[in-house]
C-alpha cells in the first residue's frame, strides 16, 4: 500500500513539473522528429509505468513533439519566407488583441451571470417573503377564528350575528355585531371616536330613534341594514 | 297587475334599507294590525345644509298606484306646506313626477326624494302651485326667507 501511494505522489509531482516545463522550450523547432525511436520509447515507458520522473518527462515531451508536428509544418513555412526565428509580430499582436476581446466578452458574460444570479436570488427572496406572509395570514386568520369560536362557545353558543352599516354625515361603515348586542356599544364607540358625550349621539333606524337598550333583533334588522348616526350640537 | 307594482316596491324598500342618503327616511306604512302597506310610504326629507331649509325634516307621503312604475307616485307634504311648487293640498308639482313630462319607470324612490330636496331651495317660478309662496318668492325675498326658516323650525328632527 505505501509503495503505491508513493508512486502516485511521484506521478502527480512529475505531471506538475511537466506542465510547468512544457512552454519553456518547443522541441519541434529545434529537433527533427524521429517517429520510430519515440514510439519505442513511449511503449517501453508504458510497460514500465512511471519508475522515475526523468523518464516520464522525456516521453511526455516526445508526445508533445508528435502533437505539434502538424502545426510545425506551417511554422516552418513562415520561417522559410522571413528567415526569422520569432513568430511575426502581427500574429502576436492579433493574439493579444484576441485575448483582450476574449477578456471583454468574458467580463460581459461574468457580469451577465452575476446579474442573472442576483435576479434569481431576488426572485427566491420574493417567493420566500410571499410564502412567509401567507403563512402569517393563515396563522392570523386561524388564530382569530379560533379566538372567535372560543369566545362564542364560552359565552353564548349559537349567537346569531349581523352586519349593519352605520352612516354618518361623512360616509358609511360596516359593523359586525351580535343580534342581541345592545346599541349602546355603538354609541360608546362612536362617542369615543369623535370625543363627545354619549348623550350627544343619537342613532336612528328608518327614521325612528334607537334607544340604547335596543338590539338589532328587537328592531327586526337584517344584514346590511343601515342605521344613521346623528350628532347633536350643544 | 298589482304584482308588478308590489314587486318593484319591495325591491325599492330592500335597496333603501341597505343604502340611502343621510337624514332621509322612506318606509311603507304599517297598519294598526301590524301588516305593511307597500302602496303608501312615509318619508322624511331633510333640508339641505347651507340653505334656509337646513334643520328642517319635512314629512312627505308617497302614494303609489297599481300602475306604478308606469305611472309616478303622488307625493304630498302636509296641507298648507309653504313652497311655490306645492299645491295647497300639499301635492308636489315637479316635472319628474309628471306622467306626461319627466317621469320614467326607472326613476327610483331615492331619486324622487333627492329631486324634491333639490326643489325645496330651487323653486320653479315658471310652474307655480300656490299663490302665497309664489308671490312672496317673486315679490318679497326677505319675507319669503323668513317664512322658509320659520317652517324649517316647525319640522325639527324626530330623533
Amino acid at each position: 500500500m505505501p509503495t503505491s501511494r508513493d508512486t502516485e505522489r511521484h506521478r502527480s509531482t512529475t505531471m506538475d513539473e511537466i506542465e510547468e516545463l512544457e512552454p519553456l522550450f518547443d522541441y519541434s523547432r529545434v529537433q527533427p522528429v524521429n517517429p520510430i525511436t519515440i514510439d519505442d520509447d513511449f511503449y517501453d515507458d508504458d510497460d514500465v509505468i512511471f519508475l522515475d520522473g526523468k523518464k516520464r518527462k522525456t516521453t511526455q515531451t516526445v508526445e508533445d513533439d508528435k502533437k505539434t508536428n502538424g502545426k510545425g509544418v506551417s511554422v516552418v513555412n513562415i520561417e522559410d519566407q522571413d528567415d526569422d526565428w520569432l513568430p511575426p509580430p502581427p500574429m502576436s499582436a492579433s493574439n493579444s488583441q484576441r485575448s483582450i476581446d476574449d477578456d471583454s466578452t468574458l467580463k460581459k458574460l461574468r457580469l451577465k451571470k452575476q446579474e442573472l444570479a442576483s435576479f434569481a436570488e431576488s426572485a427566491k427572496q420574493l417567493l420566500k417573503d410571499v410564502e412567509e406572509s401567507s403563512k402569517f395570514e393563515v396563522n392570523d386568520s386561524l388564530q382569530s377564528s379560533v379566538d372567535g369560536v372560543d369566545e362564542k362557545s364560552l359565552q353564548h353558543s349559537e349567537r346569531p350575528k349581523i352586519v349593519i352599516s352605520v352612516q354618518d354625515k361623512d360616509g358609511t361603515k360596516q359593523i359586525r355585531m351580535f343580534m342581541d348586542d345592545k346599541f349602546e356599544r355603538i354609541v360608546k364607540t362612536y362617542a369615543d371616536k369623535i370625543k363627545c358625550d354619549q348623550k350627544q349621539i343619537v342613532l336612528s333606524f328608518d327614521g325612528d330613534k334607537i334607544s340604547s337598550s335596543e338590539t338589532p333583533a328587537s328592531l327586526g334588522m337584517e344584514d346590511d341594514d343601515i342605521i344613521e348616526v346623528h350628532v347633536k350640537s350643544r | 297587475m298589482s304584482g308588478i307594482a308590489r314587486g318593484r316596491l319591495a325591491e325599492e324598500r330592500k335597496s333603501w334599507r341597505k343604502n340611502h342618503p343621510h337624514g332621509f327616511v322612506a318606509k311603507p306604512e304599517t297598519l294598526p294590525d301590524g301588516t305593511v302597506n307597500l302602496m303608501v310610504w312615509h318619508c322624511t326629507i331633510p333640508g339641505k345644509t347651507g340653505t334656509d331649509w337646513e334643520g328642517g325634516y319635512f314629512p312627505l307621503t308617497m302614494h303609489f298606484s297599481e300602475d306604478y312604475p308606469s305611472k309616478p307616485p303622488k307625493c304630498k307634504f302636509p296641507q298648507g306646506f309653504f313652497h311655490p311648487n306645492v299645491y295647497p293640498s300639499g301635492t308636489v308639482c315637479l316635472s319628474i313626477l309628471n306622467e306626461d313630462s319627466g317621469w320614467r319607470p326607472a326613476i327610483t324612490v331615492k331619486q324622487i326624494l333627492v329631486g324634491i330636496q333639490d326643489l325645496l331651495d330651487q323653486p320653479n317660478p315658471a310652474d307655480p302651485a300656490q299663490t302665497e309662496g309664489y308671490h312672496l318668492f317673486i315679490q318679497d325675498a326677505t319675507e319669503y326667507k323668513r317664512r322658509v326658516r320659520q317652517q324649517a323650525k316647525q319640522y325639527p328632527p324626530l330623533v
